[in-house]
């Protein structure tokens, strides 16, 4: 039979990727698949059982939900289509060229086949292609489904590849879509505009349905940290010594929050002898983790590696596509025996590095499950495969990670025993304790990824009379709230149901793209407090969870096929209509907020530091209107401050957050590069004067 | 009217959240007051001042009250 791709008669198979659509041409064809090149995009061309296919890939979504006018001036915008990618982003020439070879390979299809990841995006941008890009050919075509990329699981896919005229999926992931752009263009633009009429110059403020609850949680915790005050607290501890060995007790209440109480405790206690009240040992089981869901994955890749969530699910992507492991977006945290857990655990035992866990396989293997479930996908898991190439930074440490949960997931339980003395002296009480690992069970496969705390255990008995050798204190501080990191984000997101584990990442990265925050530990700008503040004034319900929880609820009721996404659209319609009227008729004021967040933030940008002669402005760099010189001026110029200073006119500035020892002004860097020099701002600094005069 | 330490729109002579943290300094120099037994305001300020858990705006804020407390005295020692 011809390869000739002008051939009638052949089954077009649509994949979500090129590389997924190489892995599946090999994993299918009957010899080795050729390459077809249309409109200079590749597909592949197979033999499977005496048929012909042909393998084409779109790159993520070729369809994009948008309005007709793409006007940002216009809105509300309720009427909304589907449009390719290069309509909507203008002049994407990858995506034209791949729709447009895609189209001309419909053509001579007789037969369709969706080969997309198998949730509710890949059912979105396949049904898509099928029905736009293919001439409607949705309807009728069959639907692989497949949770790893292997030869064995593809082949048996397309074995049982079958057509599901209702397909939740799809309907749910296409309504998400919808419900995201009426809600993100419209209130975007409504802020946008608003702040383009206040200032004059156009800035895009864009708020999405889960982006706004999501920077509110963000600029929470800012508001809490910078206006945090501190409590003085002491913790108090005593030195004993029984038989030439010294222990260390703290007092039983953790904080002491008066410095008299202290001093009492301490005068209660000097000179007395201690006795053991009691001893407390409990042993535990420590059973293994279940195998990685995306959530989980995300957190631990953080915890290890400080990899962002974005990141981590582009690493996992790629060892996906390789192969390596099953598909990364699941909430799932179950392994089903249909995987072939002897087979997986054979194979990757065969590897020097994990050969430790060949003894798992001498019993039954059934693996520990976790509560959460996902009808789309397992649990992450170890293909078995073995990587074709050298897997470079992130991947390789990731796919470390994964496969030592897996196995970990087969083995026993730890046990741990935790061991707590009461020391009474003084009618006072003091604790000590430790802990360890009696069991290592799963412990020992996990490696650097699974170490707790080992701590000597006091040995010591209950009526152990101990010598008090020393009673001192600390004084100490309650610590400030710790701001969100990407991870805890992401963890705060899930426990409040926001988004999903296929948009979560994307959110969080959008928000730090807008700059609405910033930084490892999220910072929320000025803008980003702007923004929540504008939205709590004056449409206050976009800020909230619930109602984005009972969205994703109903979003799920799609998916289930309870409902379809009509009258979940007409709802959001409505909310967005009320909201955008809202902002509308307060238009002004939230320009004018918007607009100040914006003086707040350049007034921010470019301050060296404290100002050191009135102690309440900041040393900003101005440039002059007349000399067009740059100098170092007070915020609080207008209030009479006239702390001033010449700056150097050439080479970057910046600040290192760093005073002068002699005169308290701030430390800057000039210039870029490796090695930008230090200066004093001070013209008048002591430390400048006594090295002229030495000169 | 702008806020004294900042570009935000005031609702005294702050913005609601210099605002804020005022009322959190104000607030915490009862517990302040409590843990050491005695405790002057300058000294409190101070020491908020100091303190590297202290948030920003309520530096900020107590570097004001601080000023201002200080403005006071020297007024009133004057005359």
């Amino acid at each position: 039979m011809s390869d000739d791709p002008s051939a009638r008669g052949y089954t077009l198979v649509v994949c979500e990727k090129p590389d997924a659509a190489r892995r599946i041409s090999e994993a299918l064809a009957d010899g080795v698949p050729s390459t077809v090149s249309v409109g200079g995009v590749t597909s592949f061309s197979i033999q499977r059982k005496g048929e012909r296919y042909v393998v084409c890939a779109a790159q993520g979504h070729l369809y994009d939900v948008s309005d007709p006018f793409a006007e940002r001036s216009i809105y509300p915008v309720f009427d909304v289509e589907w449009f390719p990618h290069d309509k909507v982003a203008k002049g994407d020439a990858v995506v034209s060229r791949r729709i447009g070879a895609i189209k001309i390979l419909a053509k001579d299809a007789d037969r369709f086949v969706n080969a997309c990841d198998y949730d509710a995006e890949g059912e979105t941008i396949g049904y898509n292609l099928l029905r736009y890009g293919c001439g409607g050919a949705e309807r009728n075509a069959l639907r692989a489904k497949f949770s790893t990329l292997t030869k064995e699981e593809l082949v048996e896919a397309f074995e049982k590849a079958s057509n599901s005229p209702r397909n939740g999926l799809a309907n749910a992931g296409r309504a998400r879509h919808v419900v995201d752009f009426v809600w993100g263009v419209n209130l975007s633009r409504v802020l946008s505009q608003s702040a383009m009429i206040a200032s004059q110059k156009y800035r895009t403020v864009s708020v999405g349905r889960v982006q706004g609850p999501t920077l509110g949680f963000v600029v929470g915790k800012e508001i809490e940290i910078r206006t945090f005050v501190s409590r003085p607290y002491w913790a108090i501890r005593g030195l004993f010594e029984k038989d030439g060995t010294r222990f260390v007790a703290s007092y039983t209440a953790d904080r002491v929050y008066r410095r008299a109480e202290v001093e009492k405790i301490e005068g209660e206690c000097v000179g007395k002898e201690g006795r053991v009240a009691g001893v407390t040992r409990n042993v535990f089981e420590y059973p293994p983790p279940p195998a990685f869901n995306t959530g989980d994955l995300q957190k631990e890749a953080y915890r290890h590696f400080r990899l962002s969530p974005s990141r981590t699910m582009q690493a996992a992507e790629r060892l996906y596509l390789d192969a390596l492991i099953s598909y990364p977006r699941t909430s799932s945290q179950r392994l089903p025996a249909s995987i072939g857990y002897r087979k997986i655990l054979q194979a990757i035992c065969s590897l020097k590095e994990y050969s430790n866990a060949n003894e798992l396989l001498e019993g039954t293997l059934e693996p520990v499950q976790g509560d959460m479930y996902d009808s789309a996908h397992p649990a992450i898991y170890p293909t078995g495969e073995r990587p074709r190439r050298a897997l470079g930074y992130p991947e390789a440490g990731l796919y470390d990670l994964i496969v030592r949960r897996f196995i970990a997931a087969f083995a026993p339980a730890a046990k741990r025993e935790a061991v707590i003395v009461t020391v009474s002296v003084g009618g006072h009480r003091f604790k000590l304790g430790g802990r360890r690992t009696l069991v290592t069970g799963w412990l020992r496969y996990c490696g650097k990824y699974a170490r707790p705390d080992e701590t000597e255990i006091p040995t010591l008995g209950e009526g152990d009379l101990l010598r008090l050798l020393k009673i001192e204190h600390e004084e100490k501080f309650e610590p400030r709230p710790q701001r969100y990191n990407q991870s805890s984000l992401l963890e705060k997101m899930e426990r409040e149901n926001l988004g999903t584990k296929a948009t979560r990442a994307e959110i969080i990265s959008t928000l730090i793209a807008r700059g609405y925050v910033h930084g490892e530990s999220l910072i929320a700008s000025d803008l980003g407090l702007a923004v929540i503040e504008v939205l709590k004034r004056h449409a206050p319900s976009i800020l909230s969870t619930d109602l984005t929880r009972a969205v994703e609820e109903r979003l799920e009721r799609i998916e289930s096929g309870i409902e379809d996404g009509r009258s979940l659209i007409r709802e959001t319609v409505k909310t967005i209509s009320k909201q955008v009227a809202a902002l509308r008729a307060d238009e002004e004021a939230v320009g004018h907020d918007l607009s100040s967040a914006a003086l707040a933030t350049i007034a921010g940008q470019g301050t060296l530091g404290i100002c050191p002669v009135c102690r309440t402005g900041k040393l900003r760099v101005i440039r002059s209107k007349k000399t067009h010189k740059r100098f170092v001026g007070c915020t609080n110029y207008s209030e009479g401050c006239r702390a001033s200073a010449p700056l150097p006119q050439r080479g970057a500035i910046r600040p290192t957050n760093k005073v002068c020892a002699h005169c308290s002004w701030p430390i800057i860097y000039v210039g870029g590069g490796r090695l930008p020099w230090r200066l004093c701002v001070n013209a008048s600094c002591p430390s400048k004067v006594s090295r002229k005069n030495a000169l | 009217m702008r806020c004294k330490l900042c570009a935000r729109e005031a609702v005294s002579d702050l913005c609601r959240y210099h605002e804020e943290a005022k009322g959190q300094v104000e607030a915490a120099y009862r517990l302040w007051k409590e843990a050491y037994g005695t405790l002057g305001w300058e000294d409190y300020l101070r020491e908020v001042i100091k303190n590297p858990e202290t948030g920003e705006w309520a530096v900020e804020v107590a570097r004001l009250m601080r000023a201002s407390s200080a403005r006071g005295s020297a007024a009133a020692s004057s005359s």
